[in-house]
Order: C-alpha cells, then structure tokens, then sequence
C-alpha cells in the first residue's frame, strides 16, 4: 500500500536509515508488545480475552481516528467536533431503524438488507455534516492564526452535543440486530462475540477501502500534495478548497460507520458519547502519528487494548480497575509522546 | 516543529479537560423559571430557590420533583401569613457534563446567596453537588432542605469521610437538613433486600461519586454487621463506552450479586446490560441512584428480570391519606404518575414553609427560619409523622425495594432492615 501516510513525502524515495533511528522507530512498540506478553504470561486467559475485548473496541476507536488524522494531515486543525459527527452517526442509524421498523424480530435478509443500508445513510448523513462544519466554521478562517479553528472546532462541538441533547436527551436503546453479546464461535477458550466479528466485518473492508483511496487514487494524490504544500498544490492545478473538502467527508464516512457499530456493539446511544469517544480516538491519533493513517489504527487498537486490560483490574499483579483506566491510558499516551513526540508511526510533517 | 507542539499541547488539553467534562460551559442558570428581584429583608416577598439537574438522564427526574414542590407551594396559596413566597428553579447542570456540574452548583448557591429576599433552599439532588452548596449556603446562612440526598457525611460523621461534615459547615452552625433517611439506612435496607433474595457472594461497583462511593461503604459495613461475603468494591469509569471487561472480572470472582452505588447519569444502563450479558443468572441491585424512568425504560425486558432496586419511596397505598391525595393530585395536574422523588419534593417544601410558618413574625428571618426548622417535632407530613433530628435529618427509617416491570419502577415490599 503507498503512501499509508497523507502526510508522506509524495515521490521521494525511502530515506537512508541509521541504526539510532530504527531503536528510536521500534522500541516503543516494542516495548508495548513486550507489556502485553508479560501480562500474557501472568495470566494467560484473561489476557487473551482482554486483547480479543481491546481490539473490537479498539477498531471503533480507529475509524474515528482515521478522522482525525485525516484533517490534521490536510490543514492542521484538529476537528474537535469530530466526536460529535460519530455521535450524531449513531443517532441516525437507531432513528432509521426505528423509522423502518426494523427490530430484533425481523428476518434475517432484510435485518442484514437493512444495516447495509442504514450503515450507507449514517455515512452519508455524518460525512454531508463534517463537509457542512468545515464549510461554515473552518473555511472562512483558512488564514487566520491557528486558534481561530481550534476555538470554532469547540464551538461546534458543543453546539452539536446540545443537537444531541435536544434530539434524545436520556440514553437510548439500540435494537440489538446483531444478538451483540451472543457468542458466535469460541477459540482458546475465549468467546467471540457477534459483535466482535461484526465490527471486524465492517471496519476492515473500510480501511481497505480507504488506505486506497488515499494512496492509488488521483484525490488521493491530490490530498497528499495538498497536505503537503497547499500553495504549490494550488499552482499545480489542484483545487485545494474541494480536496480539503473530500478529506472531511472522508473523516465523515468514517464516523458515520463507527456509530453505526457503537450503536449495534454497545446497545446504547446517548448525546455526550462523542465527545469521550473523541478524546479518546484523538488520543490513538496522537499516539500512533497524527497525520499517519496506519499509526491512526494501530493507535486506536492499542489504546482498545489498553482499556480492557487496566478494566479487568490487574496488570502484573498491579490492582489496576476501571475507575484507574483513563489515568492509565494517558500516562502510556504520555510516555509515548516524551519519547517519540511524532507518535509511534509518525514521520517528520510539513513543517510549521 | 511547532506543528507537532500544537498536537502535543492539544492533546494535554484534551487529557485534561477528559475529567473536566464541563469545560466552557457555565449556563447554570439556563432553567430558571423566573428572574430574582432584590428585596430588602424585611419585605413582604420571600423567595424560595430550588436546585436540581434539569438536563441529562436525571432531567424527567428533577422536573417531577420540581412539580412536587410547586404543588406543595400552591397547596398553601403562594404564602406563609403576610409573606408571599416567590419559587425559582435553578439548574446544576450542564448539557456538555450531562449531569450535576460543580460549577453550574455553585453558581446555583451564589446566586440565592446573593438575593437579599432569599429564605429557603431546596436542594441538590445530587450529594455531590450539595457537597459544594452547603458550605457557600451556609456562609449566607440560609436554610438548606434536600429532597434526596442520602449521603452520611453531609450531616453525620459515623461512617463518614476524615474532616466531614464540620467541614461543610464554616460558620460553625448547621443550616442543612434533608426529609430522606441518610445512606447507612439504605445500606442496611439494600444488604437485606440482597439476602432476602438468595445473595451470598455481592461484588459492588461504585460510581466514584460522594453519594455512589459513600452508598458502597456503607453497603460493606452493613454486609459485615449481617453476614454477606462482599468479593470486591471497585470504581468505574462514568465515561467508558462498554463494561465488557469488567464484567467479564467480576464473572470470574464468582459473585451471585451485583450492586452498583451510583446514579443513571453515569452509565448505569450501559453497565447492567453489559453486567447481565456477561453474567445472566447474576441478581443487579441498584439504589434509589437509579430509581427513575430514565433507567428503568432503557433496561429491556431481560435485565428488567434480574434488577431489584432500593428506594425511600413506598407504595401510594401505605402512605398516610395526604400521601395518597398527594398522588392523585399530581396525576390530575400534571397527567402523568410522578418520579419516585416527587413525594419527598413535596415534603421538602413542605416542612420548609412550615418552618417559616412556626418563625412567625420572624417568617423573614433567615436565622429565626433555621432554628424554626430543627425543632420540628412530630411532624404530619405526606410520607408519614417525622422529627427533624440534631442533625437536620428526618426520623423516618423506612425503605422499599423495588423491582422493574414493563420499563416502569414496581413496589415490591418493605425492606426491614437491621441497622447496627
């Protein structure tokens, strides 16, 4: 796959290594791999359960992240209202349901028939809304000082956590289409969810789909000379404006499908999930490289594995617990961050 | 390089304002019914304020109890002797936080402080928030009546925190009470109703608050006093997408019994659905945390099976016959049955007028209104005949427990409790 990276150097060849900077690229992950093996020693079930828990959550996580990294590649904002579009996926995915009628007790082809179709119109619904925010609140300051998006990025935020609020103010149900909990097949001793094999089904034709799109396609190539350099993208005959415009309804898409997951994983919606899965999705971000849309997944992945692993309440013996998990993943996003500041995947960006 | 320090700055900022939920929002006042209007005391209008959260899960919740305590209000035509009594609701929370906020709280306390026509204060809903109340309240000295908060430390200091609850009160008096029973009732009654349902292993999960947490303890030194093995007492993450983990820990402890302390803001729907997936033999028991629509609508008929829920609310049938009139004059104005707070809503108006109705001509007193308050003695109120204690707290001893039928909040019996 070319250029996983929006923000990789478009055409120049693989850079000359020294042996300090592969330590420096591998040690981290290293380092991360060699905790979780350690853990799996100790004690192995639990451990293999907690990784297959991590990394379904964790697959939720990187779609949002994929959003994020996006837009920070392309004009070096960071879409605090990202969260928000995820959360109003979700929303429209359980109002469509419940539009079309469509419960746990409907048969099989058409359930299947319709979270195909439903799971088209949230993307479609959140990536029109990521386009529509970059529109009003991002493009008129293109070339104002940096924290002149970053505080419309909050504003917006905030004003589509009180849509929510307004929208469905307590936490609602989702129909559980896909029998979430049920297990579909065990290994290792260790059940695999429906829900499990169902975010795995969804997310993974989409990253596919979209490490493609940016990386063979002439938008993409596009994006890449945008991230770039956006002058010389303009002088070349790119139509910046429209390119940026496509990062965001790509990021869209995106959350759109992670709603839609949530919502079938979790069984339950409710207005301020946007903005926990935010932070925590523009943490996966950071850590894996912001820019960097591998580093993006595996950033998500490991952060899913990370809170199910500090959630079950003991690393190594260390009484960890759920009320200890956001401490947790934030100090490993702080370690990372002190020692590889580009994040585990990062490269070199535009400079500022 | 500065473009990576504006990521890592930004994502520090975004580390920090995770446990801040509120950041940038100060609309406290969002759900105030009407505008204060200064009056020297010593004026004819008295205003009573009442502070509870009107947005998030509890929103349904707080609006029925503000129902209550307008009924009561209009029950005595608007005014106590010469004094008309002004009512203004308040809002401790914020849409961002989705619950009881301390800023949004405390905005809420200076605000009556600072309104010289001020007499009464009914509220929070939320321990918590009352943690932060209380004391500016108190500096004001303004009477203080909470329809619901159940946690010890706010009055008493057996089973309390270090340094509670002197440290509530700066001036060195108390000018708080509240009409339920205080938590260690409850966790005597939540123990019992967990024996009387065949719980012999209880895991407990705490939401971290100063009620949730507060509740768990005192949940484990009644499981003590009454013999039940408790395997685990552990805080959760109110923001956590799923529980999935956690549940899957508690499963392998081999617990029979579940007891989440905390409120339906925090996640609580999510928790028991994820805590019956894992575990779906396991009995969940809430507390009156949790006694409302908001949570017992979003359950699903599976996990409506195996949630039993402690409650100071009884049955209509055995209250007193104003109880029983209170809900039937609630149905007929507000057409629907009230939330299982209303009741105490109504009380805590109720003894707040009756307070400033024993001061006399000194109704405009906030002092003579204080003490006024705990000397209530033998008390006929709709939920029963009650003293207001030294503490401020009512006599009444009485717990429910409930189970959920159809989405809707069922009495199941009178717990009887033995409290140490």
């Amino acid at each position: 796959m070319e250029a996983a990276s929006i923000t990789e150097t478009a055409s120049a060849g693989p850079p000359a290594r020294k042996l300090s900077d592969v330590v420096n690229a591998y040690a981290l992950p290293l380092l991360l791999v060699l905790a979780l093996v350690a853990q799996f020693a100790h004690s192995p079930h639990d451990t293999l359960d907690d990784v297959k828990t991590g990394l379904s959550n964790g697959t939720i996580w990187a779609l949002i992240a994929l959003g994020y990294t996006l837009v920070y590649g392309i004009v070096e904002l960071i879409n605090f209202a990202h969260g928000e579009v995820f959360m109003i996926g979700s929303f429209v995915s359980v109002s469509l349901w419940a539009t079309f009628g469509v419960d746990e007790g409907t048969a099989m082809p058409l359930m299947i028939g319709s979270i195909i179709v439903v799971l088209a119109l949230a993307m479609l619904a959140s990536g029109t809304l990521n386009v529509l925010i970059e529109r009003v609140a991002y493009r008129p300051l293109r070339n104002a000082p940096k924290l002149a998006p970053l505080i419309t990025a909050i504003g917006m935020s905030f004003i589509l956590q009180n849509v929510g609020l307004l929208w469905r103010p307590t936490p609602d149900s989702a129909p559980d289409l896909i029998g979430s909990q049920k297990d579909y097949f065990t290994i290792f001793n260790v059940g695999i969810e429906h829900s499990d094999v169902f975010a795995v089904v969804v997310t993974v034709p989409l990253l596919i789909a979209l490490l493609w799109f940016v990386g063979s396609t002439r938008y993409g190539k596009a994006m890449r000379a945008t991230a770039q350099d956006p002058d010389a993208a303009r002088l070349m005959g790119i139509d910046v404006d429209r390119t940026i415009q496509l990062t965001f309804l790509l990021g869209g898409l995106m959350a759109g499908a992670a709603g839609l997951i949530y919502a079938l994983y979790n069984g339950t919606i409710r207005f301020n999930q946007g903005f926990t899965a935010g932070l925590i999705a523009f943490t996966a971000a950071v850590m894996g490289g912001i820019g960097n849309l591998k580093g993006a997944v595996i950033g998500g992945l490991i952060i899913g594995v990370i809170q199910a692993i500090s959630d079950s309440g003991d690393y190594l013996g260390l009484p960890l617990g759920p009320q200890w998990t956001p401490a947790v993943v934030f100090g490993v996003l702080i370690m990372v961050m002190v020692f590889r500041p580009q994040g585990l995947f990062g490269e070199e960006t535009r400079e500022g | 390089m500065r473009v990576r320090h504006v990521a890592a700055l930004s994502c520090l900022l975004a580390a920090s304002s995770f446990g801040l939920a509120a950041c940038g929002s100060d609309n406290n006042d969002s759900g105030s019914s009407g505008t204060s209007t200064s009056a020297s005391s010593g004026s004819k209008s008295l205003t009573i304020y009442s502070s509870l959260p009107l947005q998030g899960d509890s929103r349904a919740q707080s609006l029925s109890v503000v129902n209550g305590e307008k009924l009561a209000l209009e029950s005595q035509g608007n005014k106590i002797g010469n004094y008309a009594i002004k009512y203004v609701s308040l809002d401790d929370s914020t849409a961002a936080a989705g619950k009881w906020d301390p800023g949004a709280t405390s905005g809420d306390a200076r605000k009556a402080a600072q309104d010289k026509s001020t007499i009464g204060y009914l509220g929070e809903f939320n321990s918590g928030a009352s943690a932060i109340s209380i004391p500016i309240l108190n500096e004001a000295n303004i009477l203080q009546v909470s329809p619901s908060n159940t946690a010890t430390g706010l009055t008493r200091s057996l089973g309390a925190d270090k340094g509670e609850p002197d440290k509530y009160y700066p001036s060195g008096k108390r000018t708080y009470g509240r009409v339920v029973p205080a938590d260690h009732i409850q966790g005597a009654a939540q123990v019992s109703y967990q024996k009387d349902n065949g719980c012999t292993k209880s895991y407990l999960l705490n939401d971290k608050e100063v009620y949730g947490s507060g509740l768990a303890k005192n949940v484990v030194a009644a499981a003590k006093t009454q013999g039940l093995t408790i395997v685990g007492n552990t805080g959760i993450d109110p923001k956590a997408a799923n529980y999935r983990s956690v549940a899957t820990t508690i499963k392998a402890t081999g617990a029979d019994c579940v007891f989440f302390g905390g409120i339906t803001d925090n996640n609580a729907v999510q928790l028991f659905k994820d805590l019956h997936a894992a575990m779906p033999t396991a009995k969940l028991f809430g507390p009156d945390g949790v006694a409302e629509t908001a949570f017992t609508s979003k359950l699903g008929s599976s996990v409506e099976k195996v949630t039993y829920i402690t409650n100071p609310t009884l049955d209509p049938k055995l209250y007193p016959a104003s109880g029983q009139e209170f809900f039937k004059k609630y149905k007929a104005k507000y057409g629907a049955d009230p939330e299982a707070y209303a009741i105490y809503g109504y009380e805590a108006m109720g003894v707040l007028l009756e307070a400033i109705k024993n001061a006399g001509a000194k109704g405009n007193d906030r002092q003579a209104v204080i003490d006024a308050f705990f000397k209530i003695k033998n008390r006929e109120s709709v939920i029963g005949t009650y003293s207001i204690d030294e503490n401020g707290v009512t006599t009444l001893s009485v717990y429910g427990g409930d189970r959920v039928v159809d989405g809707k909040l069922v009495f199941d019996k009178v717990i009887k409790a033995q409290t140490s």
